[in-house]
């Protein structure tokens, strides 16, 4: 049994926690505590270690999903989840405008520790007033829409929604492998 | 009760300087944010209380996930001492960081005889540490 290892970012409310709660097959071991900075204003509980979620991916592969807390202030969960991880989702909430710059951040201190790959998945498009997904790609630091990671759209509380993003994020893992595999059978 | 930030702190800090072999000690909210500190220079205040609030979680989780019941205490022993995680109210999580000389049994009591001067002060009353 092979075990891949998915990291579930983004900044505060988000929905990383109900990602991972919409597709774990075993309940999921969070860490909510009582929020009581300005997260409070958004929800009552905030995660303060990681969410734990499994899930079985064909009969070989497990998915472990790990979610990091939102908050800067936990930046050594960030560090040392992502540190074991095959692959993450960047996990950004399209109404929240005012939290891309967060979530530029949480790139850039993933990016600065591992070159894994990774999808940006963008919660919440569906409410009014939210940002289209070619604005939020240039306000995450990717103008070029040919050297950018891949985009979807997610609803966390769905289902299938939640699912078919991990796929998308399994299908780029693949790719990366096979570009990585073709670069050394190219040098031999 | 209003808390007095500053008394609070008062009390912190004198704690840390009579408790022997005490190096710092910090007030923390079950979110990980500091209500008041003591710490030794260069740690900063605002990762050590993230720190706590995420071990005492997973401590806690622990204890329910594997049958352990409610957690009164966790205990990180390193080879350059201790750090010991107590609950003090509902709100609020007492962190205690002391060198290797420390005597555990010492500590402990140190701990639990400062608790009751903070707890007043937070104006909650003892708990058990779930948060």
């Amino acid at each position: 049994m092979e075990i891949m290892r998915i990291v579930v970012t983004g900044p505060v409310g988000a929905g990383k926690s109900t990602f991972i709660r919409t597709i774990s097959e075993i309940e999921v071991v969070d860490t909510d505590r009582k929020a009581t900075d300005e997260t409070a204003d958004l929800k009552a509980q905030t995660t303060v270690a990681m969410d734990f979620g499994r899930l079985q991916f064909g009969p070989n592969v497990a998915l472990h999903l790990y979610g990091t807390p939102g908050q800067e202030r936990f930046d050594f969960m960030w560090d040392i989840l992502i540190r074991k991880a095959h692959a993450f989702i960047l996990l950004v909430g399209s109404h929240r405008p005012q939290d891309f710059r967060a979530a530029r951040r949480i790139l850039a201190f993933m990016r600065y520790r591992t070159k894994i790959p990774m999808l940006i998945a963008l919660s919440h498009s569906d409410i009014p007033n939210s940002w289209a997904e070619e604005d939020i790609a240039i306000a995450l630091g990717y103008p070029s829409p040919h050297n950018r990671p891949p985009i979807v759209r997610v609803n966390a509380l769905d289902q299938s929604s939640v699912a078919s993003t991990i796929v998308a994020l399994i299908e780029t893992y693949a790719q990366e492998q096979a570009k990585q595999l073709n670069s050394i059978g190219g040098k031999l | 009760m209003a808390i007095n930030a500053a008394k609070l702190q008062a009390s912190l800090q004198q704690f840390v300087a009579n408790a022997s072999n005490v190096q710092g000690a910090s007030i923390v909210s079950p979110d990980g944010l500091a209500l008041a500190t003591s710490l030794p220079g260069g740690m900063d205040e605002e990762r050590v209380a993230a720190m706590s609030a995420a071990m005492l979680s997973l401590g806690e989780r622990i204890g329910r996930e594997l049958s352990r019941g409610k957690i009164d205490r966790i205990l990180v022993e390193g080879d350059h001492g201790y750090g010991i995680l107590t609950s003090c109210t509902d709100d609020a999580v007492l962190l205690v960081l002391a060198d290797q000389g420390a005597k555990l049994g010492i500590i402990n009591l140190e701990i639990k005889n400062v608790m009751p001067e903070l707890q007043r002060q937070l104006g909650g009353t003892a708990q058990p540490l779930s948060i």
